[in-house]
Parts: C-alpha cells; sequence; structure tokens
C-alpha cells in the first residue's frame, strides 16, 4: 500500500534562498586558494570541483523535491482528483516539470563546461570558465521562482488536509448545506467541527474518527453540494463529489423534510437524483434529519419509493440506484443518531466482507482451509443426553457408578428439603481451618494443630514426642526406613543358601556316610559355640580360628569320626615334626624370598640344590669359577 | 478554516495573551537594533551582500516618502509641449512637412552608406599566436615542433574530415567545436539561438579565418531562416552576419550581434 506522506514534504526554498545556499556551501565545502603559478592540471582540477560541486547540489535539492511531492498518476484516485480540484492538476504537472527540466539542464551545463575546462591554459580562462558556468546554472534556478513560490504554497497546504485513508471502512456524509451533517459528526466523532446556523459553515473535508465492533472507522464530513451541473460547481463543492466518487464508503445521504435548512423539499430529492451515479455499488442510507420539527406528509411515502425492496432486489443497470433504507434522526435532541451509526456501519461491513468472499483472494484462502465437524457422539449409558445427541454436541465422560451416586444425591436432597437450612449447611460444608480459627479468637491468639494432618500407619503415634538428638546422636543420621525389609531380605537368603549347600555335598554320599557328615556338622557347630564360650565369655568371636588344636585332640576326634588307627598316628607324627622344624630359627627374609613361591612347610634351601640334576649343577659350577 | 489549522483554531477558541499586542510592537521597536548588531558582525562577502541589499532599500524608501510627501497638483498643466503639436483650432489642415520627410531619407542613406562597413566592435584586442596555438610535441623522441593545437574555440564545417596525422598541421579539438551562437538582434531587442553557417572573417589574420577561429570581434555567418526575412526581390534570406562580441573560450558560449 502506498502511504501518503503528505506532512512530510519539506520546505521549499525561494528560488534567491536556494541559489544562496548553493554558493555559500560550494564555498564552504570546496578548497579556495589557488596561485597562478601552480600546474595548470591542478589548476583546472580546482575549478572542476567547483562547477561539479554546484552542479551537485543543485541536483540534490531539485531531485529532493521532486521526491517528495506525490506524483498525480501514482497516487490513489482520491487524492490525485483531490489534488485536480484544489491545486490545478496541470498547473502541478508544470511546476514538478519545470524543476525536472532544470535539474536536466544544469547536468548538461556542467557536463559541458567541464569539457571546455579541459583546454583552459591559464588561471584566468578557467575561473572565466568556472563563474560562466555557476553563474549559468543560478540563472537556470533563478527563472523557476514562480513555480518554487506555487510548490511552497500547495506543500503548505496538503500539510494540513485531513489524514485520509482511502483504503479503511468509512463513512461519508453528504446533503444539502445546512441539513446537520456537520452536527451529526461532532456527534459520533470527537472532531471538532465548526457549526452555525447558516449555510456553507464546512468549506473543506473533515475526517473524525471512532470504534464501532472493536474496528476504526472513519468519518468524514463533506461541505454542502447543490443541486447543479457538474461543471458548474465550485472547488468547496468539487470536494465533496470527490469523496463521494472514490472512496468505498457508506453514503449517509442527509435530507431536511422540515425545509428548515432553506432549500425545499423537492431540491433536496432532485440533488439524490443528480448524485445517482455516484452511489452505484456503495451501500447507501438516507437519513432524515431535524425530527423535531413538524413534516409534511407525504414526504415517507417518497422516502419508501427511494428505498430499495426486498422484491425488486435485482440491480440492473437501466434501473434508478436505490437507497438500502432511510432513517429518522435528530442532531438537535440527540434521538436516533446511535442506531444510524450502527445501521451504516453494518451495512459497509456486510458489503466489504461479501465483496472480500467473492474475490479471487479469498477463494486461494478457502481452498486451503478445513473446517473439521465433530462427529456426534452417543451416550448409552445416560438419559439426559440422549435429548442433546441430536444437537451433535460433546458432552464429557462420566462414569456409570458416578452418574448413579449422582442420581442418589438428587433423590436425597428432594427428600430431605424439609430440614432447616443450617443443618443443611453443616452436612454439606467442610469445616476449615479457617472456621476454625475464627471460632477460636482468629487470627493471631489460634494456632493451628499441624499434627492432626500426619499421615501415619497408626493414627495413635500422630501425638508422639520425637527426640531429635539422643546423647549427642542425630537421630535423623541412624534412621534405615526400610532397615525391616532388608532384614528380612537377608535372612531368607541365607536359610536358603545353607539349604543348598546341605543339599550338595549330601548327594553323592550313601546313607551311612550322610549320617556321619551330619554327625561331623553337628559337633563341629557345638565346638565352635564350647570353644567361644571358653575364650571370650562376653560374647561369641566369629573371626577367632577353631583350627590350631592340640595333637591330641585332634587324634581323639578322628579316632571318635572312625579313622584308622594307623593313619592316625602317621598324620599326627607329622603334624609334630612340622611343628618341630618351624620352630627352628627362620632364614633372613630376604633369602627366603629369593627362592621358588613361598610355602609355610618349605625345606630349608641349599646351595647345589635348586638345580634340576647333576650336568645341570657341574655347568653352572664350571660357569661360576670361569667368571 | 480546513481542519488542520491549529493556530487559527486556538485564537479562535481562546484569544490571544493578555500582553500579544504589546509583545508584538516592543518585537517591532526592537527590529532596527538587532539589524544594526547583525551589520556590526557580518564581515567579507557577506557584508557586501547585505550593505547592497541594505542601500537597494534605503533607496526605495526615500522614493516612496519622496511621492507620499509631494502636494497633489494638477498635473494636466505641467504637461510640455510636443513638438509638432497644434493647438485645436488648426487641427483639420494637413501641414504635412515634406521638407522633414527629405531630410530624413537623405539622413537614412547616408547612414546606410557609411554604415555598411559600419561594426558594433570596431576594434579588437590582438591576440598572438603563442596564445592561440599550442605546440605539440611529436616525433619518437617528441622533439618534433611543427604542429599546432588550437586553443580558442573554432567552427568546423559539417563535411569536415581530419588529415592524416602527418598531413595535420593545425588540430582543431572537439571540445572547442562549437555550432551555435547566441544572436542579438539590435532593433528587435532579442536574443536567438543559431546556427553558424560560416566563419566571414576573423580580424586577427586570414589564418584565423580560414581555420574558423571565433575570437572576439569575429565576423560569422549565422543561420536566420526561421525569422523569415524577405529580400526586395521576394527570396528568402538564410545567411546573415553577425559580430561575436565576447571572448568565447572564457565564456563557453558564442555571443554576437546581428548586422542589420
Amino acid at each position: 500500500m502506498v502511504t501518503y506522506n503528505l506532512k512530510k514534504i519539506q520546505t521549499v526554498p525561494g528560488a534567491k534562498e536556494l541559489i544562496d545556499i548553493v554558493l555559500s556551501k560550494t564555498q564552504r565545502k570546496t578548497p579556495t586558494v589557488i596561485h597562478r603559478h601552480y600546474a595548470i592540471s591542478r589548476i583546472r582540477q580546482f575549478y572542476m570541483r567547483k562547477i561539479k560541486f554546484a552542479q551537485q547540489t543543485f541536483h540534490d535539492k531539485l531531485s529532493q523535491i521532486l521526491q517528495d511531492f506525490p506524483k498525480v498518476d501514482e497516487i490513489h484516485p482520491f487524492y490525485a482528483d483531490l489534488l485536480n480540484v484544489l491545486y490545478d492538476r496541470d498547473h502541478y504537472k508544470l511546476a514538478l516539470g519545470q524543476l525536472s527540466k532544470a535539474r536536466s539542464l544544469i547536468d548538461n551545463l556542467s557536463k559541458e563546461y567541464l569539457r571546455l575546462l579541459k583546454y583552459g591554459d591559464s588561471l584566468y580562462r578557467c575561473k572565466m570558465l568556472k563563474r560562466a558556468a555557476v553563474g549559468r546554472m543560478c540563472t537556470i534556478v533563478k527563472r523557476l521562482a514562480s513555480s518554487f513560490g506555487y510548490l511552497e504554497r500547495v506543500r503548505q497546504h496538503m500539510a494540513r488536509l485531513p489524514s485520509i485513508d482511502p483504503h479503511m471502512r468509512c463513512l461519508i456524509i453528504a446533503g444539502y448545506p445546512n441539513v446537520g451533517k456537520s452536527s451529526f459528526m461532532n456527534l459520533i466523532t470527537r472532531a471538532n467541527v465548526d457549526v452555525q446556523p447558516y449555510p456553507f459553515t464546512t468549506k473543506s473535508l473533515y475526517v473524525g474518527h471512532m470504534d464501532y465492533r472493536y474496528l476504526r472507522w472513519q468519518v468524514i464530513d463533506t461541505p454542502g453540494i447543490l443541486d447543479k451541473p457538474l461543471e458548474e460547481r465550485n472547488t468547496i463543492e468539487m470536494q465533496s463529489i470527490t469523496a463521494l466518487a472514490h472512496l468505498r464508503a457508506t453514503i449517509l445521504f442527509f435530507l431536511d423534510p422540515s425545509e428548515h435548512c432553506g432549500f425545499s423539499w423537492e431540491q433536496q430529492i432532485g440533488l439524490f437524483h443528480s448524485l445517482e451515479p455516484l452511489f452505484v455499488e456503495k451501500p447507501l442510507l438516507i437519513v432524515c434529519n431535524k425530527t423535531d420539527l413538524p413534516w409534511q406528509s407525504q414526504v415517507e411515502e417518497q422516502l419508501n419509493a427511494l428505498v430499495r425492496q426486498e422484491s425488486n432486489h435485482s440491480n440492473s443497470l437501466d434501473k434508478p440506484v436505490l437507497a438500502d433504507g432511510w432513517m429518522k434522526m435528530s442532531t438537535l435532541e440527540k434521538t436516533g443518531v446511535v442506531e444510524v451509526r450502527n445501521t451504516a456501519c453494518d451495512l459497509l461491513l456486510s458489503q466489504r466482507v461479501e465483496s472480500k468472499v467473492k474475490g479471487p483472494r479469498a477463494q486461494s484462502i478457502l481452498n486451503r482451509l478445513h473446517v473439521a465437524v465433530p462427529a456426534s457422539m452417543t451416550h448409552t449409558s445416560c438419559d439426559d443426553q440422549k435429548e442433546e445427541e441430536s444437537q451433535g454436541l460433546c458432552r464429557p465422560f462420566i462414569p456409570e457408578s458416578v452418574w448413579k451416586k449422582k442420581q442418589e444425591n438428587k433423590t436425597m436432597e428432594e427428600e430431605e428439603k424439609e430440614p432447616s437450612e443450617e443443618d443443611h449447611r453443616k452436612d454439606s460444608q467442610k469445616i476449615l481451618e479457617k472456621d476454625l480459627e475464627m471460632a477460636h479468637g482468629g487470627a493471631g491468639v489460634y494456632s493451628s494443630d499441624w499434627n492432626k494432618h500426619y499421615l501415619l500407619r497408626d493414627d495413635s503415634w500422630k501425638y508422639d514426642i520425637m527426640p531429635e538428638i539422643v546423647e549427642g546422636h542425630n537421630i535423623l543420621d541412624f534412621i534405615d526406613t526400610d532397615i525391616d525389609e532388608r532384614l528380612a531380605a537377608l535372612e531368607e537368603e541365607e536359610v536358603a543358601r545353607e539349604a543348598m549347600s546341605e543339599n550338595d555335598e549330601m548327594e553323592g554320599l550313601d546313607e551311612e556316610s550322610q549320617q556321619r557328615l551330619q554327625r561331623i556338622r553337628d559337633k563341629k557347630v557345638l565346638l565352635i559355640r564350647g570353644r567361644s564360650k571358653q575364650r571370650n565369655p562376653i560374647g561369641a568371636n566369629k573371626m577367632t580360628k577353631a583350627h590350631p588344636k592340640s595333637s591330641q585332640e585332634w587324634r581323639k576326634q578322628w579316632l571318635e569320626m572312625g579313622m584308622d588307627k594307623e593313619r592316625v598316628d602317621m598324620t599326627t607324627k607329622q603334624i609334630l615334626s612340622h611343628r618341630s622344624q618351624s620352630r627352628e630359627p627362620s632364614k633372613p627374609r630376604s633369602q627366603s624370598r629369593s627362592t621358588s613361591t613361598y610355602r609355610w612347610n618349605q625345606t630349608k634351601a641349599e646351595a647345589g640344590k635348586g638345580f634340576v640334576n647333576h650336568q645341570q649343577k657341574q655347568k653352572a659350577l664350571h660357569l661360576a669359577r670361569k667368571t | 478554516m480546513p481542519q488542520g489549522d491549529y493556530i487559527e483554531e486556538h485564537i479562535k477558541e481562546h484569544g490571544h495573551r493578555l500582553d500579544h499586542f504589546e509583545r508584538l510592537r516592543k518585537k517591532e521597536a526592537r527590529e532596527p537594533h538587532k539589524k544594526s548588531q547583525i551589520v556590526k558582525r557580518t564581515r567579507g562577502m557577506k557584508a557586501k551582500l547585505l550593505n547592497k541589499q541594505n542601500f537597494v532599500d534605503k533607496v526605495q524608501q526615500r522614493k516612496k516618502i519622496a511621492a507620499l510627501s509631494q502636494k497633489k497638483v494638477d498635473r494636466r498643466m505641467e504637461q510640455p509641449l510636443v513638438e509638432g503639436s497644434v493647438p485645436p483650432y488648426l487641427l483639420d489642415r494637413q501641414a504635412a512637412s515634406s521638407a522633414k520627410v527629405l531630410s530624413n531619407t537623405i539622413k537614412e542613406k547616408r547612414k546606410e552608406k557609411a554604415g555598411k562597413w559600419e561594426v558594433p566592435l570596431p576594434k579588437v584586442r590582438p591576440v598572438a599566436d603563442e596564445e592561440t596555438f599550442k605546440v605539440i610535441y611529436t616525433g619518437k623522441r617528441k622533439k618534433k615542433q611543427w604542429k599546432r593545437m588550437v586553443t580558442k574555440v573554432t567552427f568546423v564545417g559539417d563535411g569536415f574530415t581530419r588529415k592524416p596525422p602527418k598531413y595535420e598541421r593545425f588540430i582543431r579539438p572537439m571540445g572547442l567545436r562549437f555550432k551555435k551562437a547566441h544572436v542579438t538582434h539590435p532593433e528587435l531587442k532579442a536574443t536567438f539561438c543559431l546556427d553558424i553557417i560560416g566563419v566571414k572573417k576573423n580580424p586577427q589574420s586570414s589564418l584565423y579565418s580560414s581555420l574558423g577561429v571565433i575570437t572576439k570581434g569575429t565576423i560569422i555567418e549565422v543561420n536566420v531562416s526561421e525569422f523569415g526575412l524577405v529580400t526586395n526581390t521576394g527570396k528568402v534570406v538564410w545567411g546573415k552576419y553577425a559580430q561575436v562580441t565576447n571572448n568565447p573560450e572564457n565564456d563557453g558560449c558564442i555571443n554576437a550581434v546581428l548586422l542589420v
């Protein structure tokens, strides 16, 4: 969309002012010192720079003006026509054309003089050429004085035009002078339009804004129009014609049936008919103002004739354009004003939506749209919902049990309607902590009991006193929440393992030996217990070994177990010999380590005993002697 | 009053502030003081321009005062007598002064005779050859000096083709060739931009004339077919002489006066 920055046009300087600006700028921004004895190329370059700079500055200034002013052919036709009415399109275009021509003339001129400067052979000649060039530029600009003046006046006027957005939702108020257009405008918007009891108070377009249905609307108040041929209309009237012709808006055509405005009813109807071509394809509402004054009787019949009926809706070209409705209103008593506004806005809205739906853009959007409609839900469980099923409504799912309970409650309530209100309240309402607080002296006095809400296995535990520290130990450090479970698990595991090991050993043996093994184990257990009691009367020390016994004890035990006597004797003797050997003073540790792996029953190492055979020994000795 | 005239609207609604007119009067009274301050402070070119403007304003002011201070007098009595006017009772007599007509024709004829060779600029400043011709060094070692470049504005006819470099003694550069001249008609007091047909005579030397060099005082022939002049025999005049009145090489354009 084109934006109209009519308010942001820079000021147009006068011709003399522009020349002053450019010349002083050239003087300031280019070097100023030159001497005759400088190299000629330097002198030429010095003056060339001056010419080029002046030309560029003129060019920029003119371009700025040309760029700022809107081009009549490119802007919205409403604005184009308004410019034509107010400032005369030809004059406007001519002025801008002159500026653009002058710009190209200046460009060519500088090019020409730069070319001549290349042949300058003295400072004097170069200087004269520069002087001529800049002088000619100034002359060209001086001739534009009248154009500059005109453009400046246009700029000042344009900046004060009401900023009308041609694409916005819009209402246009039109009609004969003095029928109450401006007073209606003042009622529905905050625009402060001058209202006076004489015709042609409003001499230009006024714009006001209002909100309806959360949308922004602009209302345009137009100057009054007389019933004349188009050619005879003056500038003031032409402004309203322009607005009527180019803006897509609801037109509120104001009539004054009381003829208080100074124009007869026939004249006003005549104006309506002469403006008909401007009303084509726009929502049109006839508004009869000044209902506070007496009317003529035949007015309503005529008005009905102007309004389009439902039956003859077809809008063919040869038929006269008809209004969408007519309404009564009195701006003096402020009756019917809002109704008129709402009707007008609704008319425009519906038309805009219709045209949008018809348009090609809407079709492309509609093709991509899919509106999902929920399938009808069937609730077989409950009766009430079956009725709504037909409406295609989706009800929340309520389980059958809940539904039943609800029904029961309902019947209960119906039965117990008699009891007093307070009881009912007690039943239904829960006693809140807040109520308790109120009952026990209010905030600050009552302190709530936290303990009663504890979730414990046994309710009697709620008020138990639980120390935090006992004998300098924090209790929390010793709490193991799942100790019972873990203990139970451990015990179970142990039982299982014992059973397993017993079974394993028992399997391979015959009955007799099984019994024997059992006896051995029982005895072992007894012994362990007895010994532990002997040694450590305080308690059983599992870590103490049952192993080292006296040889007599072993002997007795083995015999009991049914070992051969010979074998028992031999083993006992072996043990004894071992012990005697072991009592010998041991060798230093380092030596013992040097031999092979350490065993507790290892015999004493002798020289020459580490060899495999004699040959190896001989060889080793031989080698030793050699070295 | 359009919608945007905030200042006017405000004044209409609230009026001026109480001391508005007093302030206005004082501001006006201060104006000369301010002006004098500015005049004192400006220097250089700006001061010159300002002084000139002030002078012009002063003159206008004085003239206006003089006009206003003159008494209202009946001006009809003061009108000077026009020569040859007669009192109303002699108006019907046709006293054609034939002697006067005769003397006029003689005067004109004499003028024509003398004016045939009379030009607006009878004397010109001599131009040295060194000024007009720039020596061009040529040859492999740039030591030959027979070639010249014309540094003045020249006119070169349409059908001209440059000679081969070996034979081209005088170069007339493209940048300095002119085809048009601003010719003033002395009787019409109007200036036209006309095509140059040729260089008739350059007062400096015949070489210049043949080369088509245009300097101040040169007689050139211009195409005046636009004027639609007709000779006594009914032929359309299209070539007329004009004398150059400026230094074209300094001004970048040729100004000339038509020789009628």
